[in-house]
């Protein structure tokens, strides 16, 4: 124990004021972001008249499992939804990176001639874009794929922000030097794609492939546009949709004679993020560490 | 390699400029024509050669046309809302029905609850649904002068002469736009008068009067605060994102001295509607602002009362002792259903507005409708349906009710439900409501009780039970900047100053009426007017 101590290096004391400040700083920052959440948590494990009356704390008021017993009251649905965004995003983001690789790597050889007309392409289409009514007219009218589970994946396989951001990192993290020796010994494009390029790019995978899977995770527009039926709708949407329906039957009641059960109650709101956001908050902490590496080099070589 | 790029460049500009003026116009896909045309050329060469056949080539002395089922057709029957979990269990029972009837099987589709605008304008665009249901909120006036729909007149008058002499032409002439028919209205007539819902038990309790004016009001709100201090008294909410003349939801009371408000800072007069009186600049509104500044005085509600969330459990928790606005017979069940299940000692009445003002009137016809969407293969076919969906009493049941003895059942003439499956209306079709078929919930006596009653009120309006104003939409586009500016200076001065939370009223009036002359009132008020007359000449409101 001594030993450490007099071997530590001793700080002065703006040094030591620097830290108070800093974790100072960053404490509060955590609890800035920490403590919505709670409150969300705490909300939803709460009695709906209770919080009317009294509103919000950090702790449960009148401790219920109500909101959560209204949400998986039909847990098929629900399972159903958790079912299908598990299915978009795990194809969504394996066929999205695996496209925007082959993609970002092809654009970043400068053996290919017309690299720089392809990007502008893609950077292109992050400025103009077609709007709604086209958008809507392709998938449905002219693809004819309003109602099929592909519609809801394909169309965010890609995006140029992606694409770029894969093509820098490529081409920042591969020398060149390197995929030409391993020419001169004899590989091709694929081989060298595949053992020299994918090995080193472990942080722009993890980096473009969060992205995606969040993407996808927290998608609800789609569903929204092109299901047909409640068995291919997204987990968000199912829940988007609860309380829009709630909003749209207490706003149309003004109207019209139409009966207004099932409205959900504000606990229910926030058992419903609790829900929706659960896996994601899980799932981060694993790749963020390769997520804060990949932004960085990215932006840095960019 | 370059001039290569350049040319690229170039092509891709025009490309994407003459992509950009498409879209523009493309932008409100409700109120624009060009976007139509330009999606339905095809069927609007169909449409006349699919009628050729029939109603041209047989005149009325026969009577109805054949009608040509040789095929077996699905027809999309598109509606608003979200799809109930048994829908495919009614779907078959009605299709087994509809296949045998009319070689037709019907497919119920649905827009939910997120996003349903946008979704219904693309599903008319796209041609994507055969009948559709219409309302004056999904903008039915305006998509149909657009040409969305299909006129309704000939299809009528051949396939569904039933349905015809039961609508009858007055009711059939409220959903005329341009003097055709573009929809077939529900056939139960609802009254959704708006009114004020408030404590009876506390009433009888302090001794107060009845909320049936203002002051009355007033005493009403003072007489609860006397005696129970800690009583919260109004929960209300700031609306700011329209033109019209209720900037705080307290201003909805006003309607139990005026007829109705409308937009840009009007009111409307029942016996002489086509003339609008100006309520902003009138002295009324500088009264009515002082008479809600002494309430925000004397409490009635927070000073954070502007930034409330719409709360529509307030009443049900005891935040507000009466609500208002938004209130109508069917919410007045509602709320003495949770009143006796969660306050069994409280009780709540219901006021209509109209009761005091004698200006009540039922739904507009265009309210809850049914229109076969421009494009439609087989319109014949889908008012044939149609008749039979409103006039066949069982077929009628089937589809607002679903399957007896499953979903539903009958006791003592009233409606039962038996499944979550399937409510009762459970897809929304309200547009297939008809009175004589229509089967009583256990509440609908009550509502029934309330309906003949405002129907009597109703009658001794100068244009007896006539919802006047019912289907008037306003087409902005001329003056949409002006019209945006005014929304946002109505909302930063007109929710404060109906609040009370000024502190000279008289100063604030004139400062809102200084700023809304100045973001462009005029020029909105012009449009709107102009579009009023019209409405008015179209209708003989006079």
């Amino acid at each position: 124990m001594t030993g450490t101590k007099t071997n530590r290096i001793r700080k002065d004391a703006s040094a030591v004021a620097f830290d108070w400040i800093k974790y100072g700083l960053l404490t509060l920052t955590a609890l800035i972001c920490v403590l919505p959440f709670l409150v969300i948590i705490s909300g939803s494990l709460s009695d709906n008249a209770t919080v009317m009356r009294e509103g919000y704390g950090l702790l449960p008021k009148n401790f219920s499992w109500s909101a959560y017993e209204t949400i998986f009251e039909s847990p098929k649905e629900i399972i159903n939804a958790y079912k299908m965004t598990i299915y978009y995003t795990a194809i969504g983001t394996a066929v999205g990176l695996a496209v925007i690789v082959l993609t970002a790597y092809t654009i970043s050889r400068k053996e290919f001639k017309y690299r720089n007309v392809v990007s502008f392409l893609i950077y292109f289409t992050s400025i103009f874009g077609g709007g709604l009514v086209p958008w809507y007219l392709m998938y449905t009218n002219i693809l004819g794929l309003r109602g099929s589970t592909f519609i809801i994946w394909f169309p965010a396989i890609m995006s140029p922000f992606l694409v770029i951001l894969m093509r820098t990192f490529i081409a920042g993290s591969v020398p060149d030097a390197i995929t030409e020796s391993a020419r001169i010994d004899g590989a091709g494009e694929g081989t060298i794609l595949t053992r020299i390029v994918l090995p080193v790019i472990g942080p722009g995978l993890a980096t473009v492939g969060l992205f995606l899977a969040l993407g996808y995770w927290n998608d609800w527009y789609r569903s929204s546009m092109f299901s047909t039926s409640k068995e291919t709708w997204e987990l968000q949407f199912y829940l988007y949709n609860m309380l829009n329906s709630a909003t749209a039957v207490s706003e149309m009641s003004q109207y019209a004679n139409v009966s207004m059960d099932a409205v959900p109650t504000q606990t229910v709101k926030l058992a419903m993020a609790v829900v929706a956001t659960g896996p994601v908050l899980l799932f981060y902490p694993f790749v963020q560490r390769y997520f804060v590496t990949g932004i960085t080099i990215g932006a840095v070589k960019g | 390699m370059k001039r290569f790029v350049s040319l690229m460049l170039v092509l891709l500009m025009v490309l994407v400029f003459s992509g950009c003026t498409a879209q523009q116009v493309q932008a409100p896909p409700a109120d624009d024509t060009p976007e139509e045309s330009a999606t339905q050329p095809e069927t609007q060469e169909e449409a006349p050669a699919d009628t050729e056949t029939e109603p041209e080539e047989t005149p009325d002395e026969t009577g109805a046309p054949e009608l040509d089922t040789s095929e077996l057709v699905t027809l999309v029957f598109y509606l608003c809302g979200d799809e109930p979990n048994d829908t495919a269990v009614v779907e078959d029972a009605l299709n087994e029905r509809m296949v045998e009837k009319f070689n037709t099987k019907l497919d119920f589709q649905f827009t939910t609850w997120t996003d349903y605008t946008t979704k219904y304008n693309n599903t008319l665009t796209t041609g994507g649904a055969d009948l559709v249901y219409i309302a004056g909120w999904l903008n039915y006036h305006t998509l149909a002068a657009s040409g969305a729909f299909l006129e309704l007149d000939d299809l009528m008058n051949n396939y569904a002469p039933e349905l015809r002499a039961r609508a009858g032409e007055d009711t059939l002439n409220m959903c005329r736009v341009g003097g055709e028919l573009y929809a077939v209205p529900n056939l139960w007539p609802e009254y959704v008068s708006t009114g004020i819902s408030y404590r009876q038990d506390l009433v009888e309790k302090y001794s107060l009067p009845v909320p049936d004016s203002l002051e009355n009001l007033g005493a009403y709100f003072q007489g609860i605060k006397d005696n129970d201090p800690d009583q919260p008294i109004y929960y209300g909410t700031a609306d700011t994102n329209s033109v019209d003349c209720t900037g705080f939801d307290i201003a909805e009371a006003l309607v139990i001295k005026y007829d109705g408000f409308m937009d840009y800072g009007y009111i409307f007069d029942a016996d002489n509607p086509s003339v609008l009186t100006d309520y902003f600049w009138s002295d009324d509104f500088v009264e009515d602002c002082k008479l809600f500044k002494t309430w925000a005085d004397a409490g009635y509600w927070t000073r954070s009362s502007l930034s409330n969330e719409n709360n529509t459990d307030a009443y049900k928790n005891g935040l507000t002792t009466a609500i208002v606005s938004g209130q109508n017979p069917n919410k007045h069940i509602t709320n003495m259903n949770d009143f006796a299940n969660e306050h069994p000692d409280w009780e709540t009445k219901y006021l209509a507005y109209g009761e005091v003002t004698g200006y009540i009137c039922p739904s507009h016809a265009t309210q809850n409708g049914t229109s076969i969407v421009r494009g439609c293969k087989y319109p014949e076919r889908a008012m044939a349906v149609l008749q039979y969906l409103m006039m066949d009493e069982e077929t009628n049941r089937l589809v607002q009710c679903g399957i007896e003895g499953t979903h539903y059942e009958i006791q003592d003439g009233l409606y039962v439900n038996l499944s979550e499956d399937y409510g009762y209306e459970a897809m929304d079709t309200w547009n297939l409501r008809v009175n004589e078929f229509k089967l009583p919930q256990g509440t609908d006596t009550i509502l029934q009780e309330m309906f003949d009653y405002y129907a009597t009120i109703g009658e001794k309006c100068k244009y007896p039970n006539v919802n006047i104003g019912g289907d008037f939409s306003e087409d902005y586009s001329a003056y949409e900047a002006e019209r945006t500016a005014v929304v946002n200076v109505r909302a930063q001065y007109l929710p404060p100053l109906q609040a009370g939370f000024v502190d000279d009223v008289d100063a604030a009036v004139e400062e809102f009426r200084t700023k809304m002359l100045e973001a462009g009132l005029e020029k909105c008020r012009e449009g709107y007017l102009a579009q009023w007359d019209a409405y008015c000449q179209e209708h003989d409101y006079v």
